[in-house]
């Protein structure tokens, strides 16, 4: 029993982290129903800028998701400008393409310029905690993902009520369902969706600097993440804030207990194979509207 | 009938020019053409540049003179062999993609015309590059590459001069076997196995199943992950529950720095960790370990006794040339393999005093070379008829408080190193307390 109850909370733990991961890719994808496949290099440039702070300027990542939120916010509106603006009317077929070159663009530019070599942080707020825990009826929590999932919870909030509770969120949502509409009534769609891809490379840059303390620095660090933030935005309903987060804790526990009593190779396979299940169910996922 | 036999005699000189022009003397070679096909991008990146920085180093070796460079090919500039020919490397990044490896590959032999195909570094790729040469029938090679499979093909023109998984996994556990006789413990009889699931940890994993019990050791349990994971707190729960005394490893760095993170948090160490190439070969991770301690304890196996052959000028030398094209880091024993592979190569091609594949490949087979004209502590370099190195030898090290890798076995060779073995493996707390290196 204890073996279970320790794999759900280490599958929460690690399900906070990839809602810190998907919650950019809610709004670009789930939101705007723009498609990015070079979401998991600016998670790769977010943790590559919190390394960089901290070896350069000895910058704790806790401190640099400031510079490099900002950073990756301006490079997001810059990419929706110059790239996306221009394939947005076309087939969805150009938008992949646009995305995938824009991902070897960005992966094959950190090898130039870092090298393919791994990096690490290892004297961070974070890490000089690593191996402090919290034990609770003889789980394990681990304090530094403790962390990193209180401030997943903080930035679900912040996008939650900037979303769902704000003017700016509603005009959002309104150019993502009906631009035409949303013309009408003054709203400029291009300056939405600019502000959409910068608030997405934003988010997951920060994601990115925060993770940049638990796992190696690399320029292909992306994909694994990518993957699994599709299926999590996927599986917790296009444009649900809660949705994603709820469906990112699923999958960080359905990966977790399913390698306790199975082999380890069956982790993704039942990952997936719970959104095949929901979909048959909900198509629209668990908390979408359509 | 005295312009007909001008004519003729004309005709038959111009014959004569074409025959002798059709058989072009070896040593009017303008350039000796090296395709190198390697991963520079994509998942094996970290590895490629090491063998694109050694491919670097040779070019520079076989090109330039180095009077006093006590290696193939140091002193004097480009072949002798072949009349001074300069070396020229043609390096290809496949992505890390084994479909896209073979593309080049072909084309490398078809469009560039190289006279020998290197790569690609990782055993996967290249078991998908062999059948492709071997029909074209130019000689091939992969120093690095570990997969005991590949040389046990027997293909025609493959030649490794490195160790196999093989060789190496069987130091590591020889060791182990061994080490009670030599005042270490007594007690430790389990193992649990934890790989990765491509072809190099793959292999690892059947060599370890097929030794272990064989050496007396007891299985406990046997887990298979997948490369690029996120998380492996759950595997760390399994393997505490399993309790081995020994854990052997074999995972890639960020798999390795991600298992580190799991198993501090679950408060678990086994008492030997024993490793195999992936991150216990990678420059970075080991560097990185100096700020924490990380791999203090840490046993793997190396094909070299990495620090009894820093010593050597030759590999001092080699060493300076190779930092001026890594960014100033040092040769790790992936790169010192490949290295010596590709100075074995230059000696063949020089000694073949042809491009021709047959006379390099009868080149190849006639090598004899002593361990004095090595970077690296093989005992030379002698193919069986599987083109296999059985001179290439494994030996096991393990890393120290100072974070540098020491060597634990062949005995005679420990002794020589001086170094007291750390065991048990150090708690997580004894890693944190302990100074650390880089600081």
């Amino acid at each position: 029993m204890t073996l279970l109850l320790q794999a759900i909370v280490n599958g929460l733990e690690m399900g906070f982290l990839y809602a810190l991961v998907a919650v950019g890719l809610t709004i670009i994808w789930g939101l705007m129903e723009m498609i990015n496949f070079a979401h998991g290099e600016f998670l790769m440039l977010g943790m590559f800028g919190a390394w960089w702070a901290s070896v350069a300027f000895g910058l704790d990542p806790l401190l640099s998701i400031v510079p490099v939120g900002l950073a990756m916010y301006a490079l997001g509106v810059l990419v929706y400008r110059q790239l996306m603006r221009r394939v947005q009317r076309g087939d969805p077929f150009t938008q992949i393409f646009a995305t995938v070159g824009l991902l070897f663009l960005l992966q094959n530019s950190a090898v130039a310029v870092f090298t393919s070599d791994y990096r690490y942080l290892s004297d961070t707020l974070l890490t000089r905690l690593s191996g402090a825990n919290v034990n609770l009826l003889g789980i394990t929590i681990g304090v530094p993902l403790l962390i990193g999932a209180l401030l997943a919870l903080v930035l679900f909030l912040a996008l939650y009520l900037l979303i769902d509770r704000t003017e700016f969120g509603l005009a959002l949502r309104a150019t993502a369902e009906d631009r035409e509409a949303a013309m009408l009534v003054g709203i400029r769609p291009q300056k939405m969706f600019a502000v959409a891809w910068g608030l997405g490379a934003a988010l997951v840059a920060v994601a990115g600097a925060i993770l940049a303390n638990f796992f190696a620095v690399f320029p292909q660090v992306g994909f694994p993440f990518t993957v699994l933030a599709y299926a999590i935005v996927a599986l917790g309903g296009f444009g649900s804030i809660l949705g994603t987060l709820l469906a990112a804790l699923l999958v960080g526990v359905v990966q977790s207990v399913t390698t306790v009593y199975l082999p380890p190779a069956f982790k993704d396979a039942f990952v997936f194979a719970s959104y095949i299940v929901i979909g048959l169910c909900r198509p629209q996922g668990l908390f979408g509207r359509f | 009938m005295r312009r007909v036999s001008t004519v003729l005699t004309a005709i038959m000189c111009l014959l004569l020019v074409a025959a002798l022009a059709s058989r072009t003397p070896a040593a009017s070679v303008p350039e000796v053409l090296i395709g190198d096909v390697l991963p520079l991008t994509g998942n094996f990146a970290s590895l490629g540049q090491q063998y694109l920085w050694a491919g670097q180093t040779v070019e520079d070796i076989i090109n330039n003179d180095y009077p006093d460079l006590a290696v193939p090919l140091g002193p004097g500039k480009g072949f002798p062999g072949l009349g001074g020919a300069p070396a020229k490397f043609i390096f290809r990044d496949d992505q890390s993609r084994g479909d896209l490896a073979r593309t080049i590959a072909e084309q490398l032999i078809t469009v560039n015309r190289v006279h020998w195909l290197n790569g690609d570094g990782t055993s996967g790729n290249t078991s998908i590059i062999q059948p492709v040469v071997e029909s074209y029938g130019i000689p091939m090679s992969c120093h690095p590459c570990a997969s005991p499979t590949l040389t046990e093909k027997g293909m025609k023109w493959y030649w490794r001069t490195g160790p196999n998984d093989r060789t190496m996994v069987a130091s590591l556990f020889s060791f182990l076997k061994e080490w009670p006789e030599h005042g270490g413990p007594k007690g430790l009889k389990t193992v649990a196995v934890f790989t990765c699931d491509n072809l190099f940890c793959q292999d690892n994993r059947k060599i370890a199943n097929e030794l272990l019990p064989r050496l007396g050791f007891e299985i406990v349990l046997d887990l298979t992950t997948k490369t690029g994971a996120t998380t492996l707190a759950s595997e760390v729960q399994r393997l505490q529950a399993a309790k081995p005394d020994i854990l052997f490893l074999v995972q890639y760095p960020p798999e390795t720095s991600i298992f580190q993170g799991d198993a501090k948090r679950a408060g678990w160490t086994p008492k030997v960790i024993a490793t195999s190439n992936g991150a216990y070969s990678d420059q970075t991770w080991l560097e990185a370990q100096k700020k924490t301690n990380g791999g203090a304890g840490w046993v793997g196996r190396d094909p070299t006794a990495i620090d009894l052959v820093q010593g050597r000028p030759s590999w001092k030398k080699v060493n300076e040339i190779y930092k001026t094209y890594s960014r100033g880091q040092t040769m790790g024993e992936l790169a010192m393999r490949e290295i010596t592979g590709l100075l074995w190569m230059a000696d063949t091609i020089n000694r073949a005093k042809s491009v021709e594949p047959a006379a390099l490949a009868q080149a190849a087979m006639d090598t004899n070379t002593p361990p004095e004209q090595l970077i690296i502590d093989y005992k030379g370099i002698r193919f069986n008829q599987n083109h296999q190195n059985e001179l290439a030898t494994g030996v096991v090290t393990q890393i120290g408080w100072d974070g540098e890798k020491h060597t634990v076995w062949p005995w005679e060779l420990a002794k020589r190193a001086n170094f007291k073995i750390l065991y048990p493996n150090p708690g997580w707390q004894e890693r944190d307390s302990t100074p650390k290196p880089a600081e």
